[in-house]
């Protein structure tokens, strides 16, 4: 009589063991190539609103304006008259830049007033002022 | 007498809840990692006009002045208002005139926060036209 085989039951299974290395480079890979903007302006209160919109982040310039007026455009303090020029600079590299006021709530308007006058010279119309959800 | 026998014990990490670990490490991350985005109210400025014959004539009547005082008062065509009553009254000034255009005028010394909130009214009352001046 002929032997028969046996034959032998092929186990079906995902290796799960190499599953944590994955899951580690992942994490590392984001970790390394996290780059964070840090902009370390002005220390600001910013006013609260309901009708906020989402701003542009890729054509924003940030004007920070504290509450003695000290103006910080981009980390770079300006005196009124120089806004601008630094913001035809700005509007020269890219002419759909968007001015993004972030002013502390106690800040007098006259200096806001004369910043707005300085855009409407160099041109930058678009402005937004940033302020937090009114809840 | 019998004596047991020691076992020598496999010495060893188990590495089977390291996945677990790797995961959790994740999500944790993955859920409290806040983005800033930036959100404010937007307007477009009028451009600067240095010429005479660019300047666009407007007839009074399609002009409002909301005006702001240094206290923070609000007044509508001379008219003080509560600023809880002003956005139903631009709403019915822009529905009774579509080209209506809000004139905000700041005081000098006002606090950029009243310019903020009534700003934020004027838009929620779905005027389009506004302007922002000084006095």
């Amino acid at each position: 009589m002929a032997k028969i085989k046996k034959t032998t039951k092929a186990v079906s299974a995902i290796p799960t063991a190499s599953m944590s290395d994955i899951a580690f480079l992942l994490l590392l890979f984001f970790m390394v190539s996290t780059v964070f903007v840090k902009e370390r302006g002005l220390r600001v209160t910013m006013p609260q609103a309901k009708e906020i919109v989402k701003i542009p982040r890729k054509h924003a310039a940030t004007i920070y304006v504290d509450r003695h007026g000290t103006i910080s455009i981009d980390d770079m303090v300006v005196s009124i008259p120089d806004v601008q020029w630094v913001m035809q600079k700005k509007l020269a590299d890219d002419h759909n830049v968007i001015s993004s006021f972030r002013t502390d709530k106690e800040t007098n308007y006259g200096i806001m007033s004369d910043i707005l006058n300085q855009l409407k010279e160099a041109n930058a119309l678009r402005v937004y002022f940033e302020a937090k959800l009114k809840r | 007498m019998k004596i047991a026998r020691k076992r020598k014990s496999l010495g060893g990490i188990p590495t089977a809840s390291m996945s677990d670990v790797a995961f959790l490490l994740l999500v944790f991350f993955l859920s409290t990692t806040k983005f800033d985005i930036k959100k404010g109210l937007g307007l477009v400025l009028p451009p600067a006009s240095t010429m005479a014959d660019k300047k666009v004539k407007l007839k009074d009547e399609n002009i409002t002045k909301v005006w702001i005082n240094k206290d923070g008062l609000v007044a509508v065509n001379q008219e003080e208002i509560p600023l809880n009553q002003l956005e139903a009254t631009i709403r019915n000034l822009v529905k009774n005139n579509p080209d209506m255009v809000i004139s905000l005028k700041t005081d000098r010394k006002s606090k950029y926060h009243h310019m903020v909130s009534v700003l934020d009214k004027l838009q929620a009352s779905g005027a389009e036209k506004i302007s922002l001046s000084t006095n």
